[in-house]
């Protein structure tokens, strides 16, 4: 149903002279030395793949390449160096006319800010795609509706995007991207301008949807919470470079290097900590010895807490078997807890959203 | 600092251009004058109210009931002011400028919006398209395209241009960059991204740019009016001129309703067209609810409604039309009515020239001419039999001897047109000493020896070889080379190009001698032999058939000049294009069709000069008016058609020199517009004066005191501040007050010659008198300010502004020729005070727009004058 997508050491260099740049940057050149030059290195071998019908999450601050990425992978940008290939179709060889067949037929996308074609009703937004390719105005409707329907816009056809709410709206732009039945979903920090209510709602949406439709998905965010509730991979990026590319718990159990992990202090571990990654592994048995309530490695961290707080003992966690592999002390609970406290005057990775704190404050 | 010749480059580029891009230009002006013809027809056509009705149908339409009602009565009291007809040319004026305007406009400003370096690099050339003065592409735009609507729908163009192309860019960079990326990343292509998401979206802002288009082409279709566009702005002009501020509000009212009206119309258009503006005019009249003010018939309605109104307009005036249709079609001219002729010649030079000369003059007169060409011998079988009428060549007595010994009988001689033929041997007049035959003697190294002839068959060449050269013992040392008559022509033309020594076997006429300077060979001993005439040889009893073809055959002459000239004409045009090599011909020797072939002009008829329109331009002055449209009345009682236009000096002498103008009524000279004469004097004729004595003056109103000549202004400057108000900066009589007059009385150091214009000039005076202020301004008479307030003409007792103009009637170089009747009695016509003071005050007491009946009315009371200005 869907495909591969993958992306081989793509560099793009705004400026002059941007092959020798490259050039440069493959010798090793430092990125800051080339922006005293005037060019800009926006990304950096950057390579990838994403299995079909997984959601791959870019993150990364603003300024650190990942829209420009996006953009390369449906050829908006053109790569400076390396290849793209989606369905076993290089992407980068391709001409304009070819490039654009493809767009229209295999990529859709879905925008920041929405995009909504003003002069077009909600209908017509959402079978713009279909218009493109050429499909016939009463099948066009059709198939625009049902999208619209998938998103839950049934009955809002004949509006007009302007009186729609954001996250409305940014149904609509679903709906757009997904009427055209493209295998690839390229989405551009597509819930970052929606209320964190809303975005968490659209959030649960996507995840539902995907769970019926198995895109493949490429999900910018800033939001590591956004990309930890979403990512099935997640690639971490900074100026332009991916420092790591994992699962969410990769991410925050394991980070590759310090800026990933002063990256992901903030987070809200407890949503993603479970018994597997905390227990002790020392303590193993063939059963865990008692009738008390056990834990599975998938116990997430906040049912954990509640377990052990019914017991006088150190939780254990047991196989499908139910043979013991570990236990997890109420120490080690704690000290979890008193890791995030600790970190919690740092400062904020996105200042503009203030919505991230508060999901956390109350978890 | 070295002087930049700015000036003079661009004089040299205006000069290159009106030489190298005539075709450009004509080509434009086609375009422009079909496209504003059309319009207007379309927009005179109807009756006033029923096009006002079509007006308010669509400003109901577009806007609601209270828009078309208002549209209704404001087109309604343009007519009530009596300038519908003027309005309506400046509304086809303006349409046309805007079309052509947004055909360029949006395509540039699309292109601006697409490329940075193209938006760059039109930006100072709009910037400078909208801030030049008016005037200075007014001026050169009548050198490219002649007076009247073009160049004032070019000068329009040049200044409305700049909005369309800016608001069309901007409209287009303004749609959200992440829209077009939108549209991108679904794979639309770049020329539906343009069209289904740029235009629409930017078609508010366009619509704006539309918007101020027609706005400021309406401005400036007023200040076209200098250039004779006509049309309100020609009322302005004219109100200002005379400084008649009534007539002045009411154009101006007029023009302002019609900038309102398209204002109001294309705003709502623009709503009308794009979808946001349709969605957002919805949404207030729902939350408005339906009143009846701002009620708006669908669509359907109002096109069944503009319909109705055009078929019955459109009735109207076709009914209205055919009464008038058949004016004067063929102005008398068509003697022949459509009878059949039939010439026939051979295929030399002269027959070829002189065949269709006649074919072009007699179907000018309404024949039907059929040319036939034949060899010699059957041209004479046909002629006897008569197949054919006549024929133009017959070389006689001696050449054609034996055809007319065998068919004389059957044959009318109608006479020699052309009767100096000669055979000779010419040379290159380069060649110095060669003057008769005699002169080629022990000359022939300088020839090579040769003498290049035609083809061994002619009767010349046999002449030649066996009596000319030996008659002049030259057989020895030339040889004449046979060859062909183009070879000879081909061979003369390599040489003279080469300025080489050449002799070449000719014969007159031929069209050689019009394109080369050739000298003929002096025939001293006769050896040649006499010369034939040319003789136009008819069938029996022709002459009887159609006496009126045979007698002006009968009288037919051509000289050596327009006979070559003609030959050489045609030989340039090229095979199958001998009639409009004739027709370029006969426009360069006006008259000479009239002289072949004269109509007679039954009970005082049409002069056949009358055929084409006069372009007679006028100011909006007293005499000018009163003369000018006396001279309208009068010509067409004598069947000429006048178009009159009215404009500026500047203008005036321009259309004038570049012929576009035919006369002008009003030139004071020799010193008033000098400048101008003497600019523009090589390419003007002067057809004398009708009106004396002027005089050029400055004048002070008479209850200033002890001011009565200009010695009396000395060491008076306190009194009127130090300044006399001036007219029109450049013109003679300030040239002259400045740089004589002062200087003359030692007043140049106490006043300051004031530059300004006439209507300011007048206005001040009427400020002054009103306030009893003093004041000194330039002056001349006759001038009506001489009867409208009381004034003293300053004494002039040094004669520093020297002898007094008279008023003289200028035209186009061509005219004389063009117009030899008109120009006589153009330069016999005489105006006594008397007269021209009667019909001024009869033109001002019936108001503007009624000059005619004016006139008439006059004309009435004056029996005389028009047999005195037009002897028959």
């Amino acid at each position: 149903m869907s495909a591969t997508l993958e992306a081989e050491s793509l560099y793009k260099v705004f400026g002059r002279r941007p092959d020798q740049a490259v050039e440069r940057l493959r010798n090793g050149a430092d990125r800051e030395e080339l922006r005293a030059e005037g060019t800009t290195a926006a990304v950096i071998d950057a390579s990838f793949t994403v299995e079909p019908g997984q959601i791959f999450v870019v993150m990364g601050l603003s300024g650190s390449g990942k829209s420009t990425l996006l953009r390369m992978l449906n050829g908006l940008l053109e790569p400076t160096a390396g290849h793209v290939r989606f369905d076993g179709q290089g992407l980068t060889a391709l001409g304009d006319r070819e490039l654009r067949q493809v767009r229209s037929r295999k990529i859709s996308m879905v925008f920041q800010h929405f995009a909504l074609f003003p002069h077009r009703s909600v209908r017509e937004n959402a079978a713009y795609g279909l218009e493109v390719q050429g499909v016939p105005r009463a099948e066009r409707a059709r198939r625009a509706d049902e999208a619209l329907a998938l998103c839950g816009l049934a009955g809002w056809e004949k509006s007009w995007p302007d009186e729609l709410s954001g996250g409305m709206q940014q149904r609509v732009g679903l709906a757009r991207a997904l009427a055209t039945d493209a295998d690839l979903l390229l989405m551009d920090e597509s819930f970052s301008a929606l209320d964190p209510l809303i975005r968490r709602d659209m959030q649960d949406q996507l995840l539902e949807l995907q769970q019926k439709l198995k895109k493949t998905i490429v999900f910018i965010t800033h939001d590591l919470n956004e990309a930890m509730r979403l990512g099935d991979r997640i690639a971490v990026m900074r100026d332009g470079r991916i420092v790591q590319n994992g699962t969410a718990q990769d991410i925050l159990l394991r980070p590759e290097n310090d800026y990933v992990a002063s990256f992901t202090q903030d987070v809200d571990r407890s949503r993603v900590l479970t018994a597997g990654e905390l227990m002790d592994t020392s303590v193993t048995a063939d059963d865990p010895g008692c009738h008390c309530e056990t834990a599975t490695p998938d116990t997430p961290f906040t049912e954990l807490c509640a377990i052990s707080a019914r017991l006088s003992h150190p939780v254990s966690v047991v196989d499908e078997d139910n043979r013991q592999i570990g236990v997890v002390p109420r120490q080690r609970l704690v000290r979890f807890l008193g890791d995030v406290q600790d970190t919690d005057t740092q400062p904020c990775d996105s200042p503009r959203d203030k919505g991230g704190e508060k999901v956390i404050a109350r978890a | 600092m070295p002087r930049i010749q700015l000036g003079t480059w661009v004089n040299d580029a205006v000069d290159w251009l009106t030489t190298h891009m005539a075709w450009l230009f004509d080509f434009c002006k086609t375009v422009f004058l079909g496209l504003y013809d059309g319009i207007n027809a379309v927009l005179q056509a109807p009756e006033p109210l029923l096009l006002a009705g079509i007006f308010a149908v669509i400003a109901f339409w577009l806007r609601g009931t209270l828009a078309g009602v208002l549209a209704f009565a404001g087109f309604a009291f343009i007519d009530s002011l009596e300038l519908w007809e003027n309005a309506m040319i400046t509304l086809a004026l303006v349409l046309v400028a805007t079309v052509i305007a947004l055909v360029i406009a949006l395509p540039v400003g699309i292109w601006a919006a697409r490329s940075d370096r193209v938006s760059g690099l039109v930006r100072p050339v709009l910037d400078f398209m909208q801030t030049l003065p008016a005037m200075i592409y007014l001026i050169p735009a009548i050198l490219f395209f002649g007076t009247g609507a073009p160049a004032g729908i070019v000068a329009t163009l040049i200044f409305a241009l700049a909005p369309g192309v800016r608001m069309t860019e901007l409209g287009i960079r303004q749609v959200d960059k992440e829209l077009v990326e939108a549209a991108d990343a679904f794979g639309t292509t770049p020329r539906n991204t343009l069209l289904r998401v740029q235009l629409p979206l930017a078609l508010p802002t366009v619509m704006a740019g539309v918007n101020q288009v027609i706005m400021l082409g309406l401005s400036m279709a007023a200040i076209a009016g200098m250039v004779g566009t006509g049309g309100l702005g020609g009322d302005v002009n004219e109100a200002i001129g005379q400084l008649n501020v009534g007539l002045g509000s009411e154009a101006g009212v007029a023009i302002v309703i019609l900038a309102i009206y398209l204002d109001r119309m294309t705003s709502a258009l623009g709503t009308q067209v794009s979808p946001l503006g349709r969605r957002a005019a919805a949404k207030l009249r729902a939350a408005q609810g339906l009143r009846i003010w701002s009620y708006r018939p669908r669509p359907a309605v109002a096109v069944i409604g503009v319909v109705v109104l055009a078929l019955a307009a459109g009735g109207m005036g076709v009914l209205g039309g055919s009464g008038t249709g058949a004016t004067a079609a063929a102005g008398g001219k068509d003697v022949g009515q459509g009878k059949k002729i039939s010439i026939g010649y051979i295929p030399w030079d002269e027959g070829v020239a002189s065949t269709f000369l006649w074919k072009e003059v007699l179907e000018q007169r309404g024949y039907q001419v059929e040319a036939k060409q034949f060899d010699a011998g059957p041209l004479y079988t046909s002629l006897a039999q008569g197949d054919v009428d006549f024929q133009t060549d017959a070389w006689l007595p001696t050449t054609h001897a034996q055809y007319w010994k065998k068919y004389g009988k059957q044959l009318d001689d109608l006479g020699a047109w052309y009767d100096k033929t000669s055979l000779e041997l010419s040379v290159p007049s380069y060649m110095k000493g060669i003057d008769s035959l005699a002169d080629l003697k022990g000359k022939a190294s300088e020839f090579g020896g040769g003498i290049t002839g035609i083809e061994s068959s002619a009767g010349e060449m046999a002449l030649l070889k066996s009596k000319v050269l030996k008659e002049y013992g030259l057989d020895k040392e030339y040889q004449v080379v046979d060859s062909s008559t183009p070879a000879m022509l081909a061979e003369l033309k390599r040489a003279y190009a080469q300025k080489k020594p050449i002799v070449v076997t000719l014969w007159s006429p031929h069209w050689a001698y019009n394109d080369y300077d050739l000298r003929k060979l002096k025939d001293t001993k006769g050896a040649w032999g006499e010369g034939d005439g040319v003789h136009t040889l008819s069938r029996k009893g022709f002459a009887d058939d159609d006496p009126t073809v045979a007698e002006w055959l009968k009288k037919f002459r051509m000289s050596e000049k327009e006979l070559t000239s003609l030959e050489a004409e045609i030989n340039k045009a090229g095979k199958g294009n001998q009639q409009e090599a004739v027709r370029a011909w006969l426009k360069q020797h006006p008259g000479f069709a009239d002289r072949m072939a004269p109509v007679k002009n039954a009970g005082g008829g049409t002069p056949a000069e009358a055929k084409r329109p006069l372009d007679v331009a006028w100011f909006p002055w007293d005499e000018d008016i009163a003369v000018t449209y006396l001279w309208k009345n009068v010509l067409e009682r004598r069947g000429y058609k006048l178009n009159l236009k009215q404009m500026d000096v500047g203008p005036v002498y321009t259309g004038l020199a570049s012929g576009d103008l035919d006369l002008n009524f009003d030139a004071w000279l020799p010193y008033a517009q000098k400048n101008y004469w003497d600019k523009n004097k090589d390419r003007l004729k002067d057809l004398g004066t009708w009106y004396e004595p002027t005089s050029l003056e400055i004048a002070v109103p008479s209850y200033v005191k002890g001011v009565d000549s200009l010695e009396d202004l000395k060491g008076k400057a306190g009194t009127f501040k130090g300044k006399i108000i001036g007219i029109e900066p450049g013109t003679g009589e300030m040239d002259l007050a400045k740089n004589k007059v002062l200087p003359a009385y030692g007043l140049d150091k106490e006043y300051e010659v004031v530059d300004g214009s006439t209507p300011a000039m007048l206005a001040e005076l009427k400020r002054a008198y009103a306030k009893k202020e003093p004041i000194a301004v330039t002056l001349w008479s006759p001038h009506w300010a001489y009867s409208d307030y009381e004034l003293t003409k300053l004494k002039d007792p040094k004669k520093a502004f020297g002898e007094g103009n008279t008023i003289r009637t200028i035209s186009n170089e061509k005219f004389p020729e063009q117009y030899p009747q008109l120009t006589k009695w153009i330069k016999n016509f005489r105006m006594s005070e008397d007269e021209l003071g009667s019909l001024e005050s009869e033109i001002k007491d019936r108001g503007q727009g009624h000059e005619e009946e004016a006139v008439a009315a006059w004309l009435e009371e004056h029996p005389d004058v028009v047999n005195r200005m037009t002897p028959q």
